[in-house]
């Protein structure tokens, strides 16, 4: 028993144990499962195989606005939610910052906020009327009013909006954390050297904070990707003027699901699940996530 | 970061976070009004948020605590249970995945890193109806094991327990093998305390996670008794009309066991606490 | 260091007690008969559960025991589609969408045909409300309602332009009427969905047309459409009409514009009542309902829009049990009237509209006046049917996502945006 527990070989097995007994039991069989069915036409009682058809059919419009809509929130979100949060989160987590308590606690309210019901808060915000409170807004600059959710360049902004109102605390937490585990000495003695506050930023905790800043940007692209509520929210289901707000799930839940074609739904999946596995290695390559001393 | 603050920055800097956090509840300010009057009057003249002393009442509340609304308390208790089971397993089992990608070098580490990344890829839509099948033949349809098992090892935790462990110095292993640890000694008494941050911060995370997932949990659950608070919630939208007195009342005392959760744990991660560990 | 080792053991272990405790399953049925009934709106489970009360006191010796859960609108159906696909897992009965019901009547339905209690009431129901849930001649589904569309007019804005309701009507009436309205309250006529298909599927159907035709091709770009969407795009350039705020007329924000008085007017369904009475509170006595105008005289002037048909599965062990509760729970007189009673339907019973309890008063009659099936009598035999067939889920996404917008909101060619449409459905 003393020689297993002490044995530096078999320790690491142990550890992932509960992760490779839970992708066998419970993700072989479905993720195989779906992949064959993306040859197939699944209609109730009658499946059959279709060879490559689904891939074929699947590059059409819809196809393609999703894609660009899912790509284009992957994007913005990832160019506010980073270095935002980020920021943010080195201010409060300053000794100096008055009300930290506070502010941390308001910052982190709107991820708990139910979304269906925020949903009605946001539609009301940005309704198409003139009372309506953004189009106040903007005629208090001397601007007209506008349908929020009518066209695609305004409803983007409003999902990425919505996106920071709901992730903007959460991501915080992510990298408040990650400033814990940097040590005080080091600042101490950059100090010493005569260091001022932007050279701190930029050398000490920018860099350590680095495995932090990998984890964020896999995990804001696989959000992206897989952005579905905010938009089913904001336009109350997932038919959006012309599919200003279609993504990628959304696509996947309207072949799948709300037509119930599932061999089409599952073929959309595979190429969602290669499309952001081949996004994610490229990054996690660029930060040289797999090599052997990190 | 510390370094004096010149006054006007403070202050500016004061003013940005407030706007920030104005922002942030004001929606969550006009449903917790909406919450108490009349459930029409949200939507009367467009969004009214307007304080109208005359018209708050506590009507919504004391209507969920009523009979006519106990099906509400009821989704309230089973995602407790969900939640707290959950996240408890969640903590243990992903915190040993990732800590043991992060601290050891071994055969086929990076390819169950990359299935971690794969799986967290994995959209649940595609693959419910299998999955599903799978659910049945386990006998765990209509079970918060059901709900709770297949995802209880998740990989978003294991992710960042990884990447937070990496960003771990090494040395304490050795240190900790001197001192006679086993492998597993020095990852519970060891690592733990130095992840403790981590922890606090995903234990807020999964625990949000598992009080508003609803996707899953509404595949395998069948009966009214079994269902989960978002589940329930978003069962009083319909296209034919909505259910606005429970829905905005409910949601917002839905708040409560998460706020509560990220007030205890997020002293883990805030200035000054952890960084005495370390040296233990 | 066992410590470790043995503590994971040890918590595995509880995991494993703690989720089974939970894993058993509530049941404790005596004689009656567990029937397991899934829906996405409470009322509809109320309306059954209570209707459960009353086939057990009629029928002691075959008594049910209604286990009913409401799910959330997409997710009833997702459920039900998956639970079918499987095998395994559906309740006895479950109410689905009419708009989803296409997907339900895929491949083989794993539906149980209703013929035997649906045929010998033939004589007295809105039967193309039943066609509607049919394939091959078989029978898959019971509505709640007819769906009648009619004309909601806002009398006092009506008032105000001196314009009188009784005299639209024909469509040209109505623009004209629309006209002096918005030139003597500067308030639009109407308002037509952009995101939603509700302003122009009525009038297609009645205009003798329909999205689909009886065998399931598309026929939305046909003249009858083209010349619907024409005449809305003209009422909108014209700004007798406006686009409705938030997209449809069940936004959070419509329901507002609608109270103050925004619009003169709206055409939706019978069972748009309950969202005036409860989201428009302000204009209680203020709205008569009327029927359709009409693009040519002797067109029909109604139309059956909307549903929801309960359907039995073919996993239901007491088939023939529920077939008997389900007749009487929504095929019988009776059931018809309590669907009106609680529920605020246009029931698809017409011998029930006569009933002296239909006048009986409740919130719809504070609300509209006493009358409201006296008038919908008068229309028996105008409700046009509409084709509801396997492409239906296909052809309304692409009319809620572009058809509309780009003919109302973008002003694009309305003959262009439905050939577009229908050369996008496969």
């Amino acid at each position: 028993m003393k020689k297993i527990l002490y044995n530096q070989r078999v320790a690491p097995y142990v550890f992932v144990l509960p992760f490779v007994l839970s992708l066998a039991i419970f993700f072989v069989y479905p993720v195989i499962s779906t992949f064959i069915m993306s040859f197939q036409e699944v209609l109730p009682g009658q499946t059959h195989f279709i060879g490559l058809d689904n891939y074929r059919n699947l590059w059409d419009d819809s196809f393609y606005t999703a894609l660009w809509n899912s790509s284009k929130y992957t994007f913005w979100t990832i160019l506010v939610l980073i270095p935002l949060p980020l920021v943010l989160a080195v201010f409060l987590n300053s000794k100096l910052m008055k009300w930290s308590a506070f502010f941390r606690s308001t910052l982190f309210l709107p991820a708990l906020t139910s979304v269906v019901v925020a949903g009605i808060v946001f539609r009301l915000v940005f309704g198409s009327l003139d009372n309506s409170v953004m189009n106040t807004f903007r005629h208090a600059f001397g601007f007209e009013t506008i349908n929020w959710l009518g066209s695609s360049a305004s409803g983007m902004l409003v999902l990425v909006v919505l996106a920071t109102w709901r992730y903007l605390g959460i991501n915080i937490i992510y990298f408040m954390s990650a400033l814990q585990s940097i040590p005080s000495e080091l600042y101490e003695s950059a100090s010493i050297d005569g260091a001022n506050t932007w050279n701190k930023f930029w050398r000490i905790t920018l860099p350590l904070l680095k495995p932090i800043s990998i984890y964020v940007i896999t995990i804001s692209i696989y959000g992206g990707y897989s952005m579905f509520t905010e938009s089913f929210i904001l336009w109350s289901g997932n038919h959006s003027p012309n599919d200003i707000g279609l993504t990628m799930i959304g696509l996947l839940y309207r072949s799948g699901i709300e037509k119930n074609e599932l061999g089409l739904g599952s073929a959309i999946g595979m190429i969602l699940l290669l499309l952001t596995m081949v996004l994610n290695v490229i990054q996690l390559r660029l930060f040289g996530l797999f090599r052997k001393e990190d | 970061m510390s370094t004096k603050w010149n006054r006007p920055q403070t202050w500016l800097l004061l003013a940005l976070f407030v706007l920030f956090a104005a922002l942030s509840v004001f929606p969550f300010y006009s449903l917790l009004l909406a919450s108490f009057k009349p459930s029409k009057e949200l939507l009367r003249f467009g969004l009214n948020i307007r304080l109208q002393p005359e018209l708050l009442s506590f009507h919504n509340y004391s209507f969920i605590f009523s009979s006519g609304a106990e099906k509400y308390l009821v989704w309230y208790k089973n995602s407790l249970v969900v939640t707290v089971i959950y996240t408890v397993f969640c903590m243990l089992l992903s915190s040993m995945v990732g800590y043991g990608l992060a601290m050891y070098r071994f055969r086929g580490r990076n390819i169950i890193f990359l299935f971690v990344l794969l799986v967290m890829m994995v959209p649940i839509e595609i693959i419910m109806l299998p999955l599903y099948k799978q659910m049945i033949a386990m006998n765990l349809i209509n079970t918060f094991s059901g709900v709770i098992l297949p995802f209880v090892v998740s990989p978003l935790p294991i992710f960042f327990f990884r990447q937070y462990a990496a960003g771990l110095p090494k040395d304490f292993m050795d240190a900790g093998r001197i001192d006679g640890c086993s492998e597993y000694g020095i990852f519970f008494k060891i690592f733990v305390p130095l992840m403790t941050p981590a922890f606090g911060a995903m234990i807020i995370v999964q625990a949000l996670a598992s009080w508003n997932s609803f996707v899953w949990p509404l595949i395998v659950l069948n009966s009214g008794e079994k269902l989960t608070l978002p589940i329930g919630l978003s069962s009083l939208v319909t296209p034919y009309g909505n259910n606005y007195d429970i829905l905005i009342a409910g949601s917002v005392l839905a708040i409560v066991p998460i706020m509560i959760v990220f007030i205890f744990f997020q002293r883990y991660f805030v200035s000054g606490l952890t960084v005495g560990g370390v040296k233990g | 260091m066992k410590k470790g080792i043995t503590l994971t053991a040890t918590l595995a272990l509880a995991l494993m007690l703690v989720l089974s405790a939970c894993s058993s399953s509530g049941g404790s049925s005596g004689k009656a008969t567990k029937v397991v009934f899934w829906t996405f709106n409470e009322l509809h489970q109320q309306f059954f559960e209570s209707m459960a009360d009353k086939w057990n006191a009629a029928h002691p010796d075959e008594k049910i025991k209604l286990v009913a859960t409401t799910f959330p609108y997409d997710d009833n159906h997702n459920k039900l589609q998956v639970a079918l696909q499987s095998g395994k897992g559906a309740p006895d009965m479950a109410d689905i969408e009419i708009s989803k019901i296409g997907n339900f009547l895929k491949g083989e339905p794993q539906l149980v045909p209703l013929n035997d209690i649906v045929e010998p009431n033939k004589d007295n129901l809105v039967m193309s409300r039943l066609d509607n849930y049919a394939k091959d001649g078989q029978y898959y589904g019971i509505d709640y309602h007819v769906g009648a569309e009619v004309i909601y007019y806002n009398k006092e804005i009506l008032d105000q332009a001196g314009v009188d309701a009784d005299k639209i009507i024909t469509w040209d009436d109505y623009e004209a009427a629309g006209k002096q309205v918005l030139e003597k309250t500067g308030k639009p006529m109407t308002t037509v969905e952009t995101t939603d298909q509700w302003s122009f599927w009525p009038l297609v159907v009645q205009h003798g047309s329909d999205f689909l035709d009886k065998d399931g091709n598309v026929t939305l770009n046909d003249q009858a459409n083209v010349d619907v969407l024409t005449y809305l795009q003209k009422l909108v350039k014209e700004k007798v009409a406006v686009v409705a705020p938030g997209g449809f007329h069940h936004a959070e924000e419509y329901y507002g514009f609608m109270n103050g008085g925004g619009a003169a007017s709206i055409w939706m369904p019978m069972w748009y009542m309950g969202r005036f009475t409860d989201y428009m509170p302000d204009l209680k006595g203020k709205i008569i309902i009327k029927p359709m105008p009409v693009f040519k005289q002797g067109e029909m002037r109604s139309s059956g829009m909307g549903g929801t048909g309960t359907v039995i599965t073919n996993q239901s062990k007491n088939q023939e049990l529920v077939k008997k509760f389900l007749d009487f729970a929504k095929i019988s007189k009776e059931g018809n009237i309590e669907i009106w009673k609680q529920l605020g339907f246009d029931p698809i019973r017409t011998d029930a509209w006569t009933d002296p309890a239909m006048t009986e008063s409740n919130k719809y009659t504070d609300y509209f006046g006493k009358d409201i099936f006296t008038f919908l009598s008068s229309l028996k035999d105008e409700i046009a049917p509409t084709n509801i067939k396997e492409k239906t889920p296909a052809v309304s996404d692409v009319i809620k996502t572009k058809a509309m917008f780009q003919a109302l909101n973008d002003l694009k060619d309305p003959k262009q945006v439905l050939d577009d449409a229908a050369a996008s459905i496969k």
